[in-house]
This record gives structure tokens, C-alpha cells and sequence, in this order.
């Protein structure tokens, strides 16, 4: 086991790990920025580095510090948790030939992950089902027209460097397919340096359905079930669910077990994330993420297994030695991402929290670094903290967030707490008949 | 590394009495240094006490096959720090701070050396790189607020440089 991990991080995830590492006797070291001194991440760990500046591209992003960090603390791995550096295949090279340990995938696998074609090219190649597409980058409008027409409409054209949904747009019919390839490559070339786009079927009403997976890099894998994240603005997730309102067990044995057997076969190291859209019983593969997921935490509700602990065990060189008949399913677990935003405009809310005060009792926790007093600076994303809500099944699991929700205090920003708190009362989420428009969908009634 | 950053020194040019040397002496007291050195318009002064007892957790252990080298001074790791004052030099990066280009060499500056600027204060090895970190004004070596061989954090003030 390692002595002591320096977490990449920042926020509740930075917490969340430290408390895996606490509960395995492993030191911390926290790294930040000039402007998260006061972090929670920063006051809760055993040694901390100011790493630079406020903008991520001076601290959290910022290579060369981080790992001279480890230099002068000893740290012996990295944990980079989701965002920043944790898909950065740079990074987790870097470490290695510093003799540091990457908490993570190989850095072939990230680099593999990480570029879309790539990714679809393997999955297809390991089993996975995927969506209909362009075999690889599509060049012009004849090209893109043929494919189109071959796949069928409604097309999307998407970027292969694209994430968080920028770089991507619908073509309903032929006639749109120009101005949607030209747009698409245009927002590429912007977003991420970089105009390669192609084309894949467009799916009118699916589920984001996403199966847990946890590899220890020598061919033994495991798959800890899906969760529903359908409930979506933007492409971000807000509401996430473990299990699925919309599978059953073998649907889930299935699915899952397509998957477990593509890391085994790849030789998968750690935890990772194999997302499907779902229409009509059929799973379409969209990407994978070879790290830690903010929804994490639903999995762990209903497996009863620490994800960060498992990850952490298998990163220091130890088996895994969970088997797949181990992994029950208890019951249900929801979590709401409390973002600091208006609940109706989404319009990021910055500034000092006043008075904070989480929901408690039996089922509920709440990963989050936020206290009274905080100021929330406006370097970084708006999540301040992840109400996660477990329960015997559904109907309970609803009863208690709808509890929970109404305990939740946090004064002096504006937060999605009321957005929950009528999501709630909608039918179509009590009967968990949302597919990843809906959200969009139900705020564009009003 | 994060601890509770103590009280700034503070030391105004010009006025150099026995204001000055009170509030030395009583900085020495509350940053727990044995030696402050100071020099302003070509007059020094120098506020030093008697060697005090090292602390304990610095003894050698007389059960240790290889006891560990005296420590210097019986400093400590970290020293109080001004970071208000204007010719104080942050660190600009993460990495262990050295006071000279090599061990045994003479150290780039002492208090009341007279720098230029871009002239190298000290070096930071960082990825086993070793950055010179240059003075970014002319003026007198007012403080050095690390060790030789100290850790150091973005931002972490370094050397007070007064203008001049």
C-alpha cells in the first residue's frame, strides 16, 4: 500500500478521496490554488502545497507543479479525481517516469478512451454495442451525405475531441446536414484546436444508462451495475440513479456482463465508466471514462463497496478479489448535484454561503466541502456538494430525498436545491419515465 | 504545509532607532529566530541571541546507530514571513529552494547584499530541474525567509528585497 497520496483535486471530490485514504492509513497531501486556501480539501488534510495561481492552468492543471509537489512532500501517488488532469494520458506518463503512481488506467487506455473514434473503434472490436456511424472522420458534405443517407436521419454530427456537448449538432434531414457538418467543425475548431467531426445515428428519445466497472490490469473485471443519468441539461448531469427505473436483473446481467468481459479483455486497471444511450432494449455505446465519476457515489449506496478504496487497492498492485456473484444490489440510491446556480436560469451563482446546514438521518449523505462562511470562488466549476439518498426501494428512495431536500439549508447563493425539490413532484420522475431530454424538455414548458 | 501563517515582520526604512531594534528583538521572540539582520542606507543592524537550547525533537537520539547532523541555528523549518512588505519576493513555483549554485558554494546573497536586477537570488529545483529565481528589482537584501534545502510552495514569500 502506498504511504502517503497527493490528490489532484480540489472540492468535494479532494474530500471524498481523503476519506478513502484516511480509512486505509494512507497521508494526504492536498494541492491548490491561491484561491482555495480555505478549502475544506486544504484544511482536512494531513500536508498541503499551494501549487499557483487561481486559473486551473496555473494550479489544478499545471503539470510541472503537481509533480514537483510530490517531490517535496514524498507523496508516492497521484490521485487525480474527475476533471482536471484525470484523463490527461500526458500526466499519468509523466508520473510514471517519475516513478510516482498514477491512480488510474494505463496511459495507452486514457489516450485510447480518449479520442471518440478511437474509442468506438475499440469498443466495436471488444463486443460493445455501438451506434450506427461513420466508420471514421468525414471529410465533406458529399461524404457526409452518403453515410447520412445510409444511417439514416435524424443524423449527429459530432466532434472527435468534443465533450460537454460542444461540437455537436442534429441534422433532422439532408437539407441540414451542411450547415450542422460546418457549425459542428467550426465549434471543434474553437473548443478543442482541433475540426475532425463524424457521424452517427440520432437516437429521439434515450436513456443515458451507464455501467460501473472495476478492473485490476492483469484480466480479472467486474461489472457493479448501471446508473441512469438521463436527467440531463447541456449534457450535464443532475439527478443520477442506481439501478435504473428502466432495466431489469437480466437486462442488467446482460449488459453488464458485455462489459465486464471487454475489460477483461483489455486488461482494464481500476474503476471506469462504459456509458450507453438506451432506446427500445438496445445499448449504443458512447464513450468511456477511464476514471472516477461524480455519480460515484449511487453505486456505492447499493453495492455497499467503496469505489475510491477498491480503486486505490488495485493502483498499489493488489488483485481484485471481489467476484462478481459478491456484488448485490440493496435497494435504491438518488443523487442530486446541488449546483451554486439560479434554479431556473442555471446562471452561475459565485459568492459567500452564509449559513449551511446538510440533511442527516438514516440514508442520506452528503459529499460536499462547503461550510458556513465559505466563499465560493468563480475560478471553477458551480457544484458545491452531491445530496446522495439511499432506500429499501424507489417509492422510499423518493420520500426520502423529497425529506431531505426540504432539511437542506444553504443561505447567501442560490442554489439547484429548488429545481429538485419540484422535479420531485413531477409524474414522469416518480415514475421514472424521463429520457435525456426531458429535463430540457419540461424547463422549456416552464 | 498549510499551517497558520504568523504575524508579519515589519520593518520601515529610514527609522532606524532603537524603535527599530525593540521591534526586532521582540520579532526575534515571536518568529522564534536567534538572529535578525538588517541594513538600511548603508547602516547594519544586527539583533542576535544566545544559543538556545535545540528542541528536543531535534536531539539526537541516543539510541540511533546514525545520529542525525546538528541542525544549524536550531531554526525551524519555516520562518515567519512578510508577505505585505512591497520588495518581497514570492516563490513562483513548487520545489525546494537553494540558497546557493551548488552544495558548499558560496550562497547567491546575504542579508544586506546589494542586487540588480534579474540578479539570481537562489535556485529552485523543481523535476529535477534547478530554476534561477531572479531578483525583479534592484535594491538591498532586507531578509531571507528560508532555509537552505526548504520545501516551498507557490506564493511562499522567499527574500525581502527593499528597493533602492
Amino acid at each position: 500500500m502506498f504511504d502517503k497520496i497527493l490528490i489532484a483535486n480540489r472540492g468535494e471530490i479532494a474530500l471524498r478521496i481523503q476519506r478513502a485514504c484516511k480509512e486505509l492509513g494512507v497521508a494526504t497531501v492536498a494541492v491548490h490554488s491561491t484561491a482555495d486556501a480555505d478549502a475544506m480539501h486544504v484544511r482536512l488534510a494531513d500536508e498541503s502545497v499551494c501549487i499557483g495561481a487561481a486559473p486551473a492552468k496555473s494550479s489544478y492543471l499545471n503539470i510541472p507543479q503537481i509533480v514537483a509537489a510530490c517531490e517535496i512532500t514524498g507523496a508516492d501517488a497521484v490521485h487525480p479525481g474527475y476533471g482536471f488532469l484525470s484523463e490527461n494520458a500526458r500526466f499519468a506518463e509523466i508520473l510514471e517516469e517519475h516513478e510516482i503512481t498514477f491512480i488510474g488506467p494505463t496511459s495507452e487506455h486514457i489516450r485510447i478512451m480518449g479520442d471518440k473514434i478511437e474509442a468506438k473503434t475499440t469498443a466495436v472490436n471488444l463486443g460493445i454495442p455501438v451506434v450506427p456511424g461513420s466508420p471514421g472522420p468525414v471529410r465533406d458534405v458529399g461524404e457526409g451525405r452518403k453515410i447520412a443517407g445510409e444511417i439514416g436521419y435524424p443524423i449527429l454530427v459530432k466532434a472527435a475531441a468534443g465533450g460537454g456537448g460542444r461540437g455537436m449538432k442534429v441534422a433532422n434531414n439532408e437539407a441540414e446536414l451542411e450547415l450542422a457538418l460546418s457549425t459542428a467543425k467550426t465549434e471543434a475548431m474553437v473548443s478543442f484546436g482541433d475540426d475532425t467531426v463524424y457521424l452517427e445515428k440520432y437516437l429521439a428519445h434515450p436513456r443515458h444508462i451507464e455501467i460501473q466497472v472495476l478492473g485490476d490490469g492483469q484480466g480479472r473485471a467486474i461489472h457493479l451495475g448501471e446508473r441512469d443519468c438521463s436527467i440531463q441539461r447541456r449534457h450535464q448531469k443532475l439527478w443520477e440513479e442506481a439501478l435504473s427505473p428502466a432495466l431489469n436483473a437480466s437486462e442488467r446481467a446482460r449488459i453488464g456482463e458485455v462489459v465486464a468481459e471487454a475489460m477483461r479483455k483489455l486488461q482494464y486497471r481500476g474503476v471506469g465508466t462504459v456509458e450507453f444511450l438506451y432506446e427500445n432494449g438496445d445499448f449504443y455505446f458512447i464513450e468511456m471514462n477511464t476514471r472516477l465519476q461524480v455519480e460515484h457515489t449511487v453505486t456505492e449506496m447499493v453495492t455497499g463497496i467503496d469505489l475510491v478504496i477498491e480503486q486505490i487497492r488495485i493502483a498499489s498492485g493488489a488483485p481484485l478479489t471481489l467476484t462478481q456473484d459478491e456484488i448485490q444490489f440493496n435497494g435504491h440510491a438518488i443523487e442530486c448535484r446541488i449546483n451554486a446556480e439560479n434554479p431556473r436560469t442555471f446562471r452561475p451563482s459565485p459568492g459567500k454561503i452564509t449559513h449551511f446546514h446538510p440533511p442527516g438521518g438514516l440514508g442520506v449523505r452528503v459529499d460536499s466541502g462547503a461550510y458556513a462562511g465559505y466563499t465560493i470562488p468563480p475560478y471553477y466549476d458551480s457544484m458545491i456538494g452531491k445530496l446522495i439518498v439511499h432506500a429499501r426501494n424507489r417509492n422510499e428512495c423518493l420520500m426520502r430525498l423529497k425529506r431531505a431536500l426540504g432539511e437542506f439549508v444553504v443561505d447567501g447563493i442560490e442554489t439547484t436545491i429548488p429545481l429538485f425539490i419540484a422535479l420531485i413532484q413531477e409524474p414522469d420522475v416518480v415514475n421514472g419515465t424521463y429520457d435525456i431530454h426531458w429535463l430540457e424538455d419540461h424547463l422549456a414548458r416552464g | 504545509m498549510g499551517e497558520e501563517r504568523e504575524p508579519p515582520m515589519t520593518a520601515k526604512s529610514g527609522d532606524f532607532d532603537k524603535d527599530l531594534i525593540r521591534e526586532l528583538a521582540e520579532l526575534l521572540d515571536e518568529t522564534g529566530l536567534t538572529e535578525i539582520e538588517i541594513e538600511i542606507e548603508g547602516r547594519r543592524v544586527r539583533v542576535a541571541r544566545g544559543a538556545k537550547a535545540v528542541p528536543s525533537s531535534f536531539a539526537p537520539d541516543p539510541g540511533h546507530a546514525a545520529p542525525l547532523p546538528p541542525r544549524e541555528g536550531g531554526s525551524r523549518g519555516r520562518k515567519s514571513e512578510d508577505a505585505s512588505h512591497p520588495g518581497t519576493v514570492p516563490s513562483p513555483m513548487v520545489g525546494t529552494a537553494y540558497r546557493s549554485a551548488e552544495p558548499g558554494a558560496a550562497p547567491f546573497i546575504e542579508v544586506g547584499t546589494k542586487v540588480t536586477a534579474g540578479e539570481t537570488l537562489l535556485i529552485i529545483e523543481a523535476m529535477k530541474t534547478m530554476n534561477q529565481i531572479p531578483s525583479p528589482h534592484a535594491g538591498t537584501v532586507l531578509a531571507i525567509l528560508f532555509d537552505d534545502g526548504q520545501p516551498v510552495e507557490y506564493g511562499e514569500p522567499l527574500v525581502i528585497v527593499e528597493r533602492g
